[in-house]
């Protein structure tokens, strides 16, 4: 089966000044289309530029990535956006809600990016709040709502569009340790149920728990992967 | 995203920064009063100007002259500045020109029974009065089928005097009437002291007219003027000629010594008075001097218009300031927008809009503002302000302060452009924001 998401060789170097920092050195990798893969790092890694790359925030400064036979590596920022607005959701850690914008109004926001007519977005909004289980809480504003919420709300926006691809960097970096199981659990039913591919970055074991395979990245490099119930099948240290 | 959602994202921004954006709109309402008052004041001047000119005459009339002094008439096809038939068709059809008439005249002396009058008697054609847009106070106008009849300007009844004991009376002689004698005589009426005459007087025709209308018009040429059919008075006119002896010089085609040409629009004027000029016609009119006056009232205004530009550019600083701000302030929720789906078109447009939209409700409040300003200026505040413009030599006008419509709507469109010039680099600046650095800095 064709791979979702087709990664080769991409390297990323960041100009600082006179220094080059290199975040990636050369990555290749495949994922499948609903596989719940797994980043896990510590923080300057450079798991979250190949997030970014792939959801085509970024350039890489070399190598070539395909999402559904899309090369995202090719695409003007403004193909990038319209490929953003269909295929990809965004989990954050801090959340990122509008602070003056309603729960209902806040998953709603890629539908108006999309444009959506009012009425049709404000009833898959609606069902979206509901999956979460937020039903009810349409007209709160992020400020009346506790950290747990607040993330299911950004899950909700997440899934509203029905995206191919599910990215999620360190959902539950701000939330505490109960909450983040909740919403992990919920992650994963929604990604399952709607046959997401979803990807998580975190340096969080517990977290990457719940993937199908864990790629370990550190300085660059993957340096090895786990498929679940099964020992390191792949090493890729180069 | 639809541009109606863009406009309610931008009203929701704007009400969120309810303080600053209050402060930015009143910096765009003292701009935009600024210039409007500013330049209503020039446009009052400038009302005021021609107010005075038009007191002087009527701006739609431009008298001609033969431009060709004195001598024989050429022969041929040579006939520029001469005032023919064919060169009065020309001016007929020149861009502007409403009515034409040739006129002769004849200074003759109006006996009403023991009074007399002598004033220049005007001989017009009778269907252009109507074009003219004279207007009469008593009576009629003159018309084709009238017969030894004569329209009075508004002023004459009041020149009449018996010539023997020289005695004016500040009543308006009735001229009403059909027992008026006209003649070339200016000596009429007077009795004959012997031997003051020179020994060969000249017995000039004495005709018998009616009166028929008085103008209205008090201060205009045609107030100081009485009114002929021409031919009757070119009859007149050759019959004094052949009495005093002068000697008619035979001219291939007939011209006559002057023309009246009515402008329709008084802006058109100063255009038909140069066209006429360029084919060698002598001109006069008070609109002459509009242009003159125009031109310092213009200046004046520039000078006006100009220290209200200022403080609306400095209002568009504030607009700058106040949309750079909020995107310091919003930088991590424009890298959200971008990174769940924005386009880089909505988000400038998003900046845009909100500038624009302090610009606009800015020129709005202050385009009521100045309105109001200028009405107060104009009933409570006039003697005072009148009295410092008289300085610069306006404020006699009817109104001090006049705001065009096209002003108002030119300083919504205006205060509305400036707030989007203002936004334009604030808007670039937030496009180009980068989404991952902006959702970094926590």
């Amino acid at each position: 089966m064709e791979p979702l998401i087709n990664v080769k060789n991409v390297r990323k170097i960041y100009r600082m000044g006179e220094e080059r920092v290199v975040a990636l050195d050369d990555v290749s990798l495949d994922i499948n289309k609903g596989e719940i893969v797994c980043f896990l790092g510590r923080s300057g890694s450079g798991k979250s530029t190949f997030l970014n790359m792939v959801a085509g925030l970024e350039k890489p400064t070399r190598g070539e990535i395909y999402v559904g036979g899309v090369p995202v590596h090719k695409l003007t920022e403004e193909q990038v956006t319209l490929f953003r607005q269909k295929n990809i959701g965004f989990i954050f850690q801090a959340f990122h809600l509008m602070p003056m914008m309603t729960a209902l109004e806040n998953v709603s926001m890629p539908l108006i990016f999309r444009g959506v007519p009012k009425k049709r977005r404000k009833a898959m909004a609606k069902e979206s709040l509901a999956a979460v289980g937020l039903s009810g809480y349409d007209n709160r504003k992020p400020t009346q709502m506790s950290g747990g919420q607040q993330q299911r709300v950004g899950i909700a926006r997440a899934l509203a569009g029905s995206p191919k691809i599910v990215f999620a960097d360190e959902p539950t970096g701000n939330l505490d340790t109960n909450t983040a199981r909740d919403v992990m659990n919920l992650i994963i039913k929604q990604a399952r149920r709607h046959g997401q591919t979803l990807i998580l970055v975190t340096h969080d074991s517990s977290v990457a728990e719940y993937a199908d395979r864990i790629v370990t990245i550190e300085d660059g490099n993957i340096l090895n992967m786990h498929m679940k119930g099964q020992g390191e099948n792949d090493d890729k240290e180069n | 995203m639809s541009n109606f959602d863009i406009l309610e994202l931008c009203f929701r921004n704007l009400l969120r920064r309810r303080a600053r954006t209050v402060l930015a709109v009143t910096g765009v309402v003292v701009g935009t009063c600024a210039i409007v008052v500013m330049l209503s004041i020039g446009f009052g001047l400038a009302a005021s100007f021609q107010e005075q000119i038009e007191s002087y005459g009527n701006l739609h009339m431009i008298e001609v002259y033969s431009g060709r002094m004195g001598g024989p008439v050429a022969v041929g096809s040579d006939d520029r500045g001469i005032i023919n038939d064919r060169n009065l068709a020309k001016i007929e059809k020149i861009k502007g020109v409403a009515a034409v008439t040739p006129v002769a005249s004849e200074y003759l002396t109006i006996a009403i029974g023991k009074k007399v009058a002598g004033t220049e008697i005007m001989g017009v054609k009778p269907e252009v009065l109507e074009k003219f847009n004279y207007e009469v106070q008593e009576g009629r106008l003159l018309k084709e089928t009238d017969k030894n009849a004569i329209l009075f300007g508004n002023q004459v009844p009041y020149w009449f005097y018996d010539p023997n004991n020289y005695v004016w009376s500040d009543k308006p002689t009735n001229v009403m009437t059909d027992k008026i004698i006209l003649t070339a005589n200016w000596d009429y009426g007077r009795k004959k002291t012997s031997g003051s005459g020179s020994g060969q007087d000249i017995v000039y025709k004495e005709y018998k007219v009616k009166g028929i209308g008085v103008l209205a018009a008090e201060n205009d040429q045609s107030a100081y003027r009485v009114y002929m059919k021409l031919d009757e008075l070119e009859k007149i006119q050759a019959q004094v000629r052949k009495e005093r002896g002068e000697r008619v010089l035979p001219s291939v085609t007939k011209s006559y010594d002057r023309a009246l040409v009515y402008v329709g629009n008084i802006n058109d004027s100063s255009a038909v008075s140069k066209e006429l000029r360029n084919m060698e016609f002598q001109t006069w009119s008070p609109s002459d001097w509009l242009d003159a006056m125009k031109q310092t009232a213009r200046m004046i205004q520039g000078v006006l218009g100009g220290i209200g530009g200022i403080s609306l550019f400095v209002a568009a600083l504030g607009i700058t300031n106040t949309m750079i701000m909020s995107i310091y302030e919003r930088t991590k929720e424009i890298g959200v927008m971008k990174v769940i789906g924005a386009n880089l078109r909505d988000i400038r447009k998003m900046f845009l809009l909100e500038a624009g939209m302090i610009g606009f409700i800015g020129g709005a409040l202050g385009s009521m503002v100045s309105c109001l300003i200028s009405l107060l200026m104009n009933t409570v505040l006039r003697d005072v302000i009148g009295m410092a413009l008289g300085f610069i030599g306006g404020g006699y006008g009817s109104s001090i302060s006049i705001v065009p419509w096209w002003v108002v709507v030119a300083a919504l469109v205006f205060a509305t452009a400036i707030g989007m010039a203002a936004g334009f680099y604030p808007a670039r600046r937030a496009m180009n924001l980068s989404a991952l650095e902006s959702l970094r800095n926590e």
